[in-house]
């Protein structure tokens, strides 16, 4: 009596997996004059998919400069957007997709929870190169894979930058340090949070929101029953722009500071003149560096807009790429990783850089931003000697 | 007494919200998940309009007010084209087989507003509303927030009284009772089903437009959330009851304030749902929700 | 077309399990490694959606939180493995022990809830599971758990896709294996009839809250199961994995693919992950053409995509021809006749609102005797039968039933103390076959526990088989042995009667209440029913019954109890009943009432 059915189901996953085996059979052949493939997994739906957008653009930007020089070893390079969604399974899909497309290496990431199982499988397939330009979480070059690269600073070495501008410049006694749960967020408010502690009298609290709520009226009463000094809020721009907004509507008037992921105009365009004031750590933006005059050009010529915050690292991990491909000679894995360990005072759009044992980029740069008429202006860097200067 | 403040301005839109899950449960025993997203598209036709005038200098008060209408017949229609082409054929089937197609007109709404609208965040005008206010009792109030609360409970209270005291509000309860008694007894079931979906679409959108105006941020997820806390009203004040919906709305406003003031913001949406399971668990159909009667 | 279709069926059925199997097992070499990572999640859904359509597709509980339990499971084996250095093989009792044990705290309390408040109440506490999963230190915060080792077999790394699809795969039929058993038992024909009908269900002597229970935690322990692979198969695991989303792609797995439909599941979790897949090339359009193609498919096919059929082809196959020793004895009742009361119901009280329904009834019931109750419309008889059966709770009074008080017993206890009903408006399962619906009705006499329902004892084998046999016995005994395999909603009014008396039967009552069984029935079917209580009384059941229908009432009843207005207004033999003048007041007073009668009892209850 039960035979009928294990034989509908049997039809049933029949059907499903022809339906896939159908689907999967397509693979891109890769003679010599092909293009060479670089994967940029980000997201590309969802509540980040304005970021992925941004990234991809500059992962193009950057091929399209290749290109016009005559390309790498006189191949072109395509590059290959997949959405990861910033979620782990799609992003373990996501990354099989692009092993299957045949990609030469990988320049991309947003989320960090994304990249994570990402990187795995680029391991797990042949070590295949993986540069990222977003995830900041200091776990991902931890690995031991010879694979991983980045060209933007890790949470952890943001930390004590904003920790030591909080001591220093502010000389804040009393400090609230809170994040939104998400593993970007935390990991950056327990590397502050611990720098902090190393400056002795400053008292430390710690506070958790829950992101994509509208109003943050009664979290923020609750810190100005806490008499702090300065609230440093290491989550996105949505939550910042509504906490300032919001803060300014309660009256309360302690110093307000983000971490690099409030860096976005939505910030002013929520708050108003509320958001005047603000102080944001971050990795510069292409606006705010001197090397990359010419990327913001090209980027608001060809796409009608400013680049967002992450795409000229992107920019530059592709760049960076392309050129370990053409030292190395060869789109063999090994060879190119070989060839970016050995990048040595790269002349990026984001500055000088090398990669270290790990692949971490060195060193890493960061400055403060501060709102001022609704505008982002440069705010203080600390010089060579570790005073702090304002940015010129 | 802050914490009440902020209690009850957002606990004020989740009651409105809720109003249009309890209509919509009250009449066809369905819980519209696609509801938070009307109030999503509500609050990008108010910010469409919004822009489109932003040249012309006209007064704010008439700008807000054509937005807002705008908004609530749009939305009041698409509510009832949704309810035509995507519950009505399935009302007697299985009720899991017309959750999933709400569920799926949820997903519809969400991503098409995100190609229509773009993923990132829009941000309506910050000068529209004065920023002014007053203390009370040691807490900020702004003048804005107590126009929305009133506004909210105006509403509200029309609403109440509309399906108390007039013909089609009386068809109305008489559709949750018994569907089909009231069928036999000459109610124009359509018609009021109709009506029902229109009410609850442009209520949504009202919300909608009102909440982009206070907190000036409007993104094509924010209907998810807001959906999901305007339902959980809806149940904890007893679904089908439209006082209860204004109650339950109010209430978890308040849980939600003061958990995040007194215990810690991460944890507050446990102690809501925590709250909820208690009360559900005491009292089975809601606090205001009436005995509903087995038949055998 | 059809005709084909039936002849190419035995063919299907003998070698396509065998050819489905050859099939996944040789999938990995004919796709991709991107396919094949596409096949992974296919299955881990498939096997998310089999446990979660016993809860939401067999027992109809709506369940918006069962990524709750997926990450029960997932963060039980990544913390034992990380933390506590067990291996995978060893973390998995654990992951189902603990993932029970929370089906256990969320469903014990908050089961007696209608569905839509179980919704709402399941979606908490997938919220609460999955904010705890962030807020916690040892369950890694938002970053999750990271560099959980992969299991090996004999020695054998389970590292690459390829291991992982078969690591997948046997996990699938584990899991298939013993939904199967589960749904094709005792507990999943309980679970089946809650969906349909639960209070009818509890009136048959299913008792709901336990039977939904085991729903439950059979439902969590299969999505823990599903987690640990989770788990094991990305190494790392975060909060992120086990949203609300997650729990309502699952739901969304059963009901696009059929509830109650094994197929149809299957075919869900293909659909679910592969289409938004398939649809990559759209980039951003596709999550937005994914929930225009599904609503198109609900729209299209209500059902799902693979409706669960009629269940069991020939329910009767494997048992041999029909005994004359099928029917189950009553020992006890013929020698008893007359020597005691069946039934006693002293001073029964219940008021609805302002209105006195039943006021201080009494009477009793003889072991063996034919008792009818007659009354008016509106006279409060079948409230007297609620009362009885504990279906509504009387104000005052006691109901004994032989030497066992009824009183503040639920009503599945009533009919495992020997007291089973019928219904005024027929209650069927009718959505089961005929025959499944008296085996319903042998549920309080089954013995076999849910264990054995899961792993298929010789003891539940032959319990089935026994039972079967039983169940052909009463449907022969009614006379509906010849359309047991069909839908009990596609038989005629009669025979939709008559099953209802069976499955009643099945439970071999002491005492058997009929609720208005003539009711719609014309002459000819009445005098059926006359002959069928007859045989019903000489099998030593006592029988108490409700009719309008006075040459029914009058030709089988060896005494008769009147109601009128909630009272006791007569009692006697029939003929006693005939000369009463309260009665023939009673009667000729009213009348004009008789036409209204199902309208006014149905407000009435």
């Amino acid at each position: 009596m039960q035979k009928k059915r294990l034989a509908a189901i049997a039809a049933a996953a029949a059907t499903a997996s022809l339906l896939l085996a159908a689907c999967g059979s397509t693979s891109p052949s890769s003679s010599s004059n092909s293009p060479i493939l670089i994967g940029v997994p980000v997201p590309l739906s969802g509540p980040y998919a304005s970021a992925g957008t941004d990234i991809v653009d500059g992962a193009k930007l950057a091929a399209a400069k290749v290109n016009s020089n005559g390309g790498v070893l006189g191949r072109k390079i395509q590059i290959v957007p997949v959405d990861d969604a910033c979620d782990a399974q799609t992003a373990a899909q996501a990354a099989q997709k692009l092993i299957s497309d045949n990609v030469t290496a990988v320049a991309g990431g947003y989320c960090s929870s994304a990249s994570l199982p990402e990187l795995q499988v680029f391991h797990q397939n042949g070590d295949i190169p993986f540069v990222l330009d977003a995830s900041t979480n200091p776990q991902l070059t931890q690995y031991g894979y010879n694979d991983v690269f980045r060209t933007i600073g890790r949470d952890d070495e943001q930390g004590p930058f904003a920790a030591n501008f909080i001591a220093n410049y502010l000389h804040a006694k009393k400090v609230v340090v809170m994040d939104d749960a998400s593993t970007y967020a935390a990991g950056l408010a327990q590397n502050t949070i611990d720098a902090l502690n190393k400056y002795p009298g400053i008292t430390v609290i710690h506070q958790t929101i829950t992101p994509g709520q509208s109003d943050y009226t009664s979290e923020l009463t609750h810190i100005a029953s806490l008499h702090p000094d300065v609230l440093y809020y290491t989550g996105y721009f949505t939550e910042a722009g509504l906490l300032l907004k919001q803060a300014a509507t309660l009256g309360l008037k302690f110093q307000i500071m983000g971490g690099d992921a409030t860096n976005d105009p939505t910030v002013i365009k929520t708050a108003g003149a509320a958001a005047n004031n603000f102080i944001i750590t971050t990795a510069p933006l292409a606006q705010f560096l001197g090397t990359a005059k010419s990327y913001v050009t090209d980027y608001t010529a060809k796409y009608g807009q400013a680049p967002g915050p992450y795409s000229v690292y992107e920019y530059d991990a592709v760049s960076v790429l392309a050129q370990a491909i053409k030292s190395a000679g060869s789109t063999k894995a090994s060879a190119i990783n070989a060839a970016l360990h050995k990048v040595k005072d790269y002349q990026g759009m984001t500055g000088t850089f090398s990669f270290n044992k790990v692949g971490d980029r060195t060193p890493a740069v960061y400055i403060t931003l501060k709102i001022v008429n609704q505008q982002f202006t440069a705010f203080q860097e600390l010089n060579s000697s570790g005073q702090w200067v304002s940015v010129p | 007494m802050q914490y009440l403040v902020n209690g009850l301005t957002i606990g004020s839109f989740y009651a409105l919200v809720a109003l249009g899950y309890t209509m919509i449960y009250g009449i066809i025993r369905l819980i519209n998940f696609a509801h938070g997203d009307l109030f999503m598209a509500g609050a990008f036709i108010g910010w469409t309009v919004l822009g489109a005038f932003a040249g012309m200098h006209a007064p704010a008060a008439l700008l807000l007010i054509v937005a807002l209408l705008v908004a609530m017949a749009v939305i009041g229609l698409l509510a009832v084209g949704i309810d035509r082409i995507a519950y009505q054929p399935l009302l007697r089937a299985s009720r899991l087989s017309i959750l999933i197609t709400a569920l799926g007109v949820s997903l519809a709404l969400e991503n098409g507003a995100m190609m229509l609208f773009g993923a990132g965040f829009d941000t309506y005008p910050t000068n529209l509303l004065p920023t002014t206010g007053f203390l009370l009792g040691g807490a900020h109030v702004t003048w804005v927030q107590v126009g929305m609360f009133v506004l909210s409970i105006l509403l509200m209270a029309a609403l109440y009284l509309f399906v108390q005291f007039t013909p089609v509000g009386t068809a109305m309860r008489a559709l949750s009772f018994d569907q089909d008694a009231a069928r036999l007894m000459g109610v124009n079931v359509e018609g009021v089903i109709m009506i029902t979906f229109l009410l609850g679409g442009s209520l949504a959108a009202a919300s909608g437009v009102m909440m982009g105006l206070y907190y000036t941020q409007i993104n094509f997820l924010m209907g998810f959330l807001m959906g999901l806390r305007a339902f959980t009203s809806a149940v904890l004040g007893g679904i089908g009851n439209i006082p209860g919906a204004m109650v339950g709305g109010l209430l978890i406003g308040l849980l939600q304030s003061f958990a995040a003031g007194y215990i810690s913001s991460q944890w507050q949406d446990v102690i809501v749902f925590a709250v909820l399971i208690l009360v559900l668990v005491f009292k089975p159909t809601g606090l205001l929700g009436e005995r509903v009667v087995e038949r055998m | 077309m059809i005709a084909r279709a039936q002849r190419l069926s035995p063919l299907i059925i003998r070698f396509g399990p065998l050819a489905i199997l050859v099939l996944s097992l040789a999938i990995p070499f004919m796709i991709n490694l991107y396919w094949l990572d596409v096949m992974i999640g296919i299955l881990t859904f498939g096997m998310l959606g089999l446990g979660l359509n016993l809860v939401v597709g067999y027992a109809g509980l709506l369940d918006l939180g069962y990524a709750a339990f997926y990450a029960i499971g997932a963060y039980t084996t990544a913390l034992l493995t990380t933390v506590g250095h067990m291996n995978f093989w060893e973390s998995l009792p654990f992951a189902v022990l603990f993932s029970a044990i929370a089906g256990v705290i969320v469903g014990y309390p908050t089961l007696r809830l209608r569905s839509d408040y179980l919704a709402i109440v399941t979606l908490g506490f997938g919220e609460i599971v999955r904010i705890t999963a962030t807020n916690l230190g040892f369950t890694g915060g938002p970053n999750g758990i990271y560099g959980i080792p992969a299991p090996s077999i004999f020695g054998y790394q389970i590292f690459s896709d390829m291991s992982q699809y078969y690591l997948g795969l046997a996990f699938l039929l584990v899991i298939l294996f013993f939904t199967r058993h589960l749904a094709y038992s005792r507990m999943g024909r309980a679970w089946l009839s809650l969906r349909e009908d639960e209070s009818a269900s509890e009136a048959v002597g299913v008792p709901s809250v336990r039977v939904k229970l085991w729903a439950y935690v059979f439902g969590a322990i299969f999505a823990g199961l599903a987690g640990s692979f989770f788990a094991a198969r990305l190494t790392a695991i975060s909060p992120d994995s086990f949203t609300y989303t997650q729990s309502v792609n699952i739901l969304i797995v059963v009901v696009l693919g059929g509830m109650a439909s094994f197929p149809g599941v299957l075919l869900g979790a293909a659909v679910v992950v592969g289409l938004p897949e398939i649809l990559r090339f759209m980039s951003l359009w596709r999550l937005f053409v994914f929930a225009i193609g599904l609503i198109a498919l609900m729209l299209l096919r209500p059902q799902g995509l693979w409706p669960a059929a009629a269940r069991t082809r020939d329910p009767f196959g494997q048992l041999g021809p029909p005994g004359d020793d099928d029917l189950p004895q009553f020992p006890d009742a013929p020698k008893a006749k007359g020597a005691e009361s069946a039934l006693l119901v002293e001073g029964l009280r219940r008021r609805f609102g302002g209105v006195l329904a039943v006021d201080d009834v009494s009477f009793r019931v003889q072991r063996g005797q034919v008792v009818g109750i007659i009354g008016p419309n509106g006279a409060g008889k079948t409230t007297v039968f609620n009362c009885i059966t504990g279906v509504t709770r009387p104000d005052a009074g006691t109901v004994t039933l032989g030497a066992t008080p009824l009183r503040g017993k639920q009503p599945h206890e009533v009919v495992a103390a020997g007291l089973a009903r019928t219904f005024q408006g027929i209650r069927l399962f009718k959505g089961m076959q005929v025959f499944e619906n008296v085996l319903v009705g042998m549920y309080p006499r089954q013995r076999v526990n849910v264990l054995g329902s899961l792993l298929h004892t010789r003891a539940q084998r032959r319990e089935e088989r026994d039972s079967l046999r039983t169940a052909r016995a009463w449907l022969r005994f009614v006379g509906l042995e010849e359309v047991a395999g069909v839908k009990a909603s596609e038989l005629a009014y009669g025979d939709q009667r008559r099953l209802e008396i069976a499955r009643a039967l099945a439970a071999q009552p002491q005492v058997l209440l009929l609720d208005e069984p003539a009711a719609g029935m014309n002459p000819s079917e009445k005098r059926d029913l006359m002959g069928l209580v007859r045989r019903i009384q000489q099998l030593g059941v006592t029988v108490v019954l409700i009719d309008h229908d006075m040459n029914l009432v009058m030709g089988v009843s060896e005494h008769i109890v009147v109601i009128d207005r909630g009272r006791k207004i007569a009692e006697g033999t029939p003929e006693e009943i005939q000369r009463n003048q309260h009665v023939i007041d009673a009667y000729l007073g009213r009348d004009e009432s008789e036409q209204d009668d199902e309208a006014v009892n149905t407000w009435r209850s």
